[in-house]
């Protein structure tokens, strides 16, 4: 085919450079002999002239134009059968002759290119139309990519089109692909950079949205417009926009029924828990405060009370960590103050602390976070309570807060036994417990996987040092904030 | 006051939580009325009188926080209690905007559930007079008329916000304030949201009021709601 196509071009050279002139030469040939006078033979080297241009181009028809110069001059004016001009009423009209020609067939080739790319142009735009129309019907449940490369193909007529997707990286592609076309659209991205190429016909272009390059295409196999190409560039980037966007909401909207559907069964269970809990602590706390019970049925009520506590708080704690530990922790930022948040969470929960002493030490009085009060407070509390449940009853306890660069570092301190090794990033997971604490303690093993969370929700961290000699330590990092322009309001 | 006058409207849809409440608050001493949900306890209140009200938040149909606004419609001197479970720091707040005097964690102690009944009937019963003029609690004295503050007779210097956010919590003493109320109480309801510096005046408010401020026993925090002022009687709630 592109073989046929040269030799096209070429005859149609060979039809304009020798066609026309030979049709001047016969022409004027022709008019000599049927006696015509120099005007009107001018009028059809005119018309042959004319029609040169409309059918090779302005080149051709200025060949032709000299041809016929040549042959009026030569049969038409005095002396006739030479070159030579002797009236110069004879040169104007020859010049004059020339100039017409020369405009004339100018001004049909600029009209007949207008019509040609007119005509390229309304193929051009009903190509793009049937391309952002089929772009409009992707199929959802399939990645867009190889649609959106299939219908480039069938729609604009390309060989070959390749397009990089850069936020799934990954290269779709259809026609006659091949894998320097592949390289080429992840270089492309990579560089940032379109290039054409008129000649090999390989059109380059990096894919944008709203100047932010999310992946690249190229097509390769037909003479298009940079303008085109442009179009199709961001049509493809617009089509992988939307879908991911579609995608992203869908997935939004299937994890909000998840997380309903959970908050309803969670709520659910703590109903089903709290409910018999109530009835049982009223029943025992009442028949208590009656104040009729004999002592030793006053004993068996206490030890229901206690027990009934026991399980509510046990059950509260899980309830509460099952809600946190599934779902997608969204902070509700303040500034909070460590030091005094520290106080609070002591004197919280100074019932869970089984006699341990708790030291306070806190560098700056003015330490504060920008996080969520809530979130932290459950996180060091868990860290209070975990050292106070995994150590002996008569070691004390230490809570620091200080300043380290940009962060406030809050560790916890026991003298409990030491955490493996291997545990140390373990017991931040889900569900684990250490085979060696494992029936020590109670416990429902996922306090520290959301203490964990929490950190990261705030850009923060969660670690633990242990040792035979030092002790175990939790720590705690959370981004500080500067809280200077927040002077209390004046008294 | 006489436990024995004194008549109790319970609502919760929970049969069993009613009939545990009746028969111990009943044997204890109080003339007991059950309601199974928000509208039914709305009709009783409008037609019979009642020294408490203790209300379930959640319940179907017409809820607790619902029932509490339309009660408080209804009899604005009521005292209401409400009936929550843990971990719902937002509907306790809400309650509290909607007019509830104070509420109770389910599950709950007896003793507990009714000091905080009888802290309410006695702040419902204390006239406006009688918290305007002076206030003693413990060893803290407050003089609104002369502005003065004594702890065991000696006197304590406070800034004019300290001493307002002091009489704000002492005048509603044994009553949960919620950060925004006192916030707004105080410095006005532009400030509702910064709860920092509320904080900040009541550690300086601990700081010279409390023996021990980081163990508070007057000025005390309920978590993530507010703060409130010990009770005059009752030394401790039990909490």
């Amino acid at each position: 085919m592109e073989i046929s196509g040269k030799r096209k071009t070429m005859l149609r050279l060979v039809a304009g450079a020798g066609g026309g002139p030979a049709a001047a030469l016969l022409i004027s040939y022709c008019a000599f002999r049927l006696h015509f006078n120099l005007s009107t033979a001018g009028s059809i080297d005119l018309l042959v002239v004319v029609l040169t241009a409309l059918r090779f181009g302005f080149w051709e028809a200025t060949g032709s134009s000299l041809v016929a110069i040549a042959c009026l001059d030569y049969f038409f004016t005095l002396p006739i059968f030479s070159f030579h001009i002797s009236d110069p009423q004879n040169w104007v009209a020859l010049t004059s002759f020339e100039l017409t020609a020369l405009i004339v067939s100018r001004l049909s080739v600029q009209v007949q290119s207008h019509m040609r790319q007119a005509v390229l142009q309304r193929s051009n735009t009903e190509k793009l139309y049937a391309l952002s129309r089929g772009v409009l019907w992707l199929n959802r449940q399939e990645p867009p990519g190889p649609q959106i490369a299939h219908l480039i193909k069938k729609d604009i007529g390309v060989d070959a089109v390749a397009i990089f997707d850069s936020a799934l990286v990954r290269l779709d592609k259809a026609g006659t692909c091949t894998k320097e076309d592949e390289e080429l659209a992840r270089n492309t991205y990579f560089r940032n950079t379109n290039f054409d190429d008129a000649e090999l016909h390989k059109w380059q272009r990096v894919l944008r949205l709203e100047s932010s390059p999310i992946g690249a295409i190229v097509l390769t196999g037909i003479d298009l417009t940079p303008l085109i190409v442009d179009s199709i560039a961001s049509l493809t980037a617009t089509a992988l926009e939307r879908a991911r966007s579609f995608d992203k909401e869908s997935r939004a909207e299937a994890a909000r029924q998840t997380e309903q559907l959970r908050t309803t069964v969670l709520d659910g269970l703590a109903h089903a828990f709290k409910t018999p809990l109530t009835v049982i602590l009223t029943c025992t706390s009442g028949l208590l405060e009656m104040k009729t019970l004999s002592p030793s049925e006053a004993q068996l009520v206490e030890l229901i009370d206690q027990h009934s506590t026991q399980l509510n708080a046990a059950a509260t704690h899980l309830l509460r960590m099952a809600k946190l530990e599934a779902a997608e922790i969204r902070l509700r930022r303040e500034q909070v103050a460590i030091p005094q948040l520290i106080d609070e969470i002591l004197d919280e929960c100074s019932g869970q602390l089984c006699g341990h002493s708790v030291r306070v030490r806190v560098t700056n009085e003015d330490l504060a976070v920008s996080g969520d009060r809530q979130l932290i407070a459950m996180t060091i509390t868990e860290l209070v309570v975990n050292a106070a449940k995994y150590s002996s009853a008569d070691s004390p306890i230490t809570v620091s807060a200080e300043r380290q660069d940009s962060h406030v570092v809050i560790s916890v301190h026991n003298n409990g036994p030491v955490i493996v090794f291997e545990d140390r990033e373990l017991i931040f997971e889900r569900f684990y417990r250490s085979s060696a604490t494992r029936h020590r303690a109670s416990g429902s093993g996922i306090g520290l996987s959301i203490a964990k969370k929490t950190a990261e929700a705030h850009q923060g961290n969660i670690w633990v040092k242990s040792g035979k000699e030092t002790g175990t330590t939790f720590f705690l990092a959370i981004p500080v904030i500067v809280r200077s322009e927040h002077a209390p309001i004046a008294k | 006051m006489r436990p024995l006058q004194s008549k109790i409207l319970i609502v919760d849809d929970e049969s069993s939580i009613r009939r545990a409440l009746h028969a111990t608050l009943g044997t204890l001493g109080f003339d007991i009325e059950e309601a199974s949900g928000g509208e039914e306890a709305v009709s009783f209140v409008r037609t019979q009188r009642y020294d408490a009200a203790l209300l379930d938040i959640n319940m179907p149909g017409m809820g607790g926080i619902e029932a509490c606004r339309a009660i408080r419609r209804l009899s604005p001197r009521l005292p209401i209690v409400m009936l929550t479970v843990r971990d719902n720091e937002d509907d306790k707040i809400e309650a509290l905007d909607a007019g509830a005097d104070d509420y109770v964690t389910k599950p709950f102690h007896v003793g507990e559930l009714m000091a905080r009944v009888r802290a309410a009937v006695r702040r419902s019963q204390a006239t406006q007079d009688d918290r305007e003029v002076a206030i003693t609690i413990g060893d803290i004295e407050l003089d609104a008329g002369r502005r003065l503050v004594r702890k065991s007779g000696d006197i304590v210097h406070l800034t004019p916000k300290e001493f307002d956010l002091l009489r704000c919590l002492m005048s509603q003493a044994g009553k949960p304030l919620t950060h925004a109320r006192l916030l707004s109480s105080v410095w006005g309801s532009e400030y509702g949201n910064e709860c920092e510096y509320l904080r900040t005046y009541v550690r300086q408010l601990r700081k010279k009021l409390e023996n021990n401020p980081s163990n508070p026993e007057y000025i005390l925090t309920d978590s993530f709601i507010g703060y409130r002022f010990r009770d005059a009687i009752e030394k401790s709630l039990g909490r």
